[in-house]
């Protein structure tokens, strides 16, 4: 249809997580209409991200050094340890400015159906850091989905007993209203409910 | 509400199209092509009517080729156009439903996890939660059989397995519980004596799947839960399924109907909307009359029928169906 070149590029781009052929297209099309400079600017962002971002070797974080910042970061609470599924959780859990231990990224959840299993993701690497470092307690952050779920109830299988492990609360979204919460979460957050 | 008509003028469409308006998908298919004319690109139902209360509500639903369902409520856009459910309560009967009796436990148990979501809107996703969980189990079963995986990796499925199996079976005991004494109640009204319902299940637990790993591991799937149940529909101490004639089913299923319809309104204030598609036909004159009268006596209800005579009492709104047209008599 297009000269290959294009073609090339909506075939890389619908790679991409969420994109389909039509998206595809059109991020093609956007590419072809701006300067030689802004479209070469991304490539050379790709390429750099590539070269220069590696995961941390004790938590599985984003970094461009053998550590990542938070590793690193004495005034962190280094007895305790949040477990997300991915570097993105942690960016949001960083924005609370609540939270001031470390981390450790599994890097997905289990799930037999997709052929995720243990060792493909950092469990062992938990396992070998909760032993190693005085660590007091382990929070459990994966998704509240199926798998999950799973991945935490499997985790607090290999850490009871060694370590204090919690789980996140689920619950109603705040400054939310009643009103428009479904009816499963509302569910869970009635089971859930606290003494006042 | 009585819609008569010829056989093919398009009764049966009339009430798809308000089951369709009402809950966003076809009581018939799920697939959305078969809802769309021949050649065109979209289709679309719009329902005025008036809530339980008095308020005026408009539903508008668009089904395209191309772009799914969107659905409107008073103008206003839905996330999904399944959410019409939490807005009108819609039952349907159609000849097809005499499956719920007759056919296998599979139809059953879809039956019995559709309603308890109608009674227990929180509980809404338990069956397909511990479908997944069942799903996943059996992937690691069968990955563990091919040396793939280990068996540390089938516990945390086999604890999701047994915690939503358990709470599946217990939300299903509960809405059997809330449905025999009404089923039987009305069941006894259209002459099915001794009508009851049985679901009797053990909850799977840890232990219980850890006992026939082995046997699970062979076959690549879990053998036990209630994903394997049964719900047994009875008259004294016969099963309709087996030892029920034709008819003994067909007032089975409505019984059933009418049960939950009771207790939908009961429990949310409002009756749902009644579509009962053919249901007339083989019942003899005293039963149509006792189900004419009970579905009259609250709520709304949509009947079809090739005769207006077929219908022992005087409906509020007669309908008559000619091929293309629906016209108010």
């Amino acid at each position: 249809m297009f000269s290959p070149a294009v073609e090339n590029l909506v075939a890389q781009l619908t790679r991409l997580p969420g994109v389909g052929t039509r998206t595809a297209q059109r991020l093609a099309f956007h590419i072809l209409q701006r300067p030689k400079p802004e479209a070469l600017a991304l490539a050379q962002a790709i390429q750099e991200v590539k070269e220069r971002v590696r995961f941390c070797r004790e938590c599985g974080n984003l970094t461009e050094e053998e550590l990542c910042g938070i590793c690193l970061d004495a005034r962190r609470d280094h007895g305790l340890i949040c477990v997300v599924e991915q570097p993105v959780d942690l960016i949001s859990l960083e924005r609370t400015h609540e939270y001031r231990g470390l981390y450790h990224v599994l890097g997905g959840a289990l799930s037999p159906l997709d052929g995720v299993e243990p060792e493909d993701l950092r469990i062992d690497e938990l396992l070998r850091r909760v032993e190693r470092n005085g660590v007091q307690e382990v929070v459990l952050a994966t998704n509240p989905n199926m798998t999950g779920e799973a991945t935490a109830a499997f985790l607090a299988d290999r850490l009871r007993n060694r370590v204090r492990v919690t789980r996140l609360a689920s619950g109603l979204p705040v400054g939310g209203d009643l009103e428009y919460a479904d009816e499963v979460t509302l569910g869970r957050a009635l089971a859930g409910r606290r003494e006042m | 509400m009585l819609a008569v008509g010829p056989n093919g003028a398009g009764k049966t469409n009339l009430l798809e199209s308000l089951h369709l308006g009402t809950q966003g998908f076809s009581p018939r298919t799920r697939s959305d092509a078969q809802l769309i004319r021949f050649g065109e690109r979209a289709s679309r139902v719009a329902v005025r009517g008036r809530r339980a209360g008095g308020a005026p509500i408009e539903i508008e639903l668009v089904l395209g080729a191309a772009d799914g369902r969107r659905a409107r409520v008073n103008g206003a856009p839905l996330r999904a156009a399944e959410q019409l459910r939490a807005e009108v309560a819609t039952l349907v009967f159609t000849p097809d439903r005499l499956a719920v009796v007759k056919g296998g436990p599979a139809v059953r148990r879809s039956y019995l996890d559709r309603a308890l979501a109608r009674l227990y809107p929180a509980r809404a996703g338990l069956s397909t939660s511990y479908a997944a969980a069942v799903g996943q189990r059996n992937a690691a079963l069968r990955r563990v059989a091919l040396g793939f995986s280990t068996r540390d990796a089938l516990e945390p499925w086999t604890e999701s397995v047994a915690g939503l199996g358990a709470e599946l079976v217990a939300a299903r005991t509960d809405a059997v519980a809330l449905l025999t004494p009404v089923f039987a109640e009305r069941a006894r009204e259209l002459g099915l004596p001794d009508a009851a319902l049985a679901y009797a299940a053990e909850p799977p637990t840890v232990g219980s799947l850890s006992t026939r790993l082995e046997r699970d591991l062979e076959r690549g799937t879990t053998g036990a839960g209630p994903h394997l149940d049964d719900v047994g529909i009875a008259s004294g101490t016969r099963e309709l399924r087996t030892y029920g004639s034709q008819g003994e089913q067909r007032l089975a299923v409505l019984s059933l109907l009418l049960a939950e319809a009771e207790l939908i309104a009961e429990r949310t204030g409002a009756p749902p909307l009644l579509l009962l598609d053919d249901v007339l036909s083989e019942l003899d004159p005293q039963r149509r009359r006792v189900l004419a009268e009970r579905v009259a006596s609250r709520g709304q209800t949509l009947v079809t029928s090739t005769t207006a005579a077929a219908l022992p009492t005087q409906p509020d709104q007669l309908l008559e169906v000619v091929p293309g047209e629906v016209r108010v008599a």
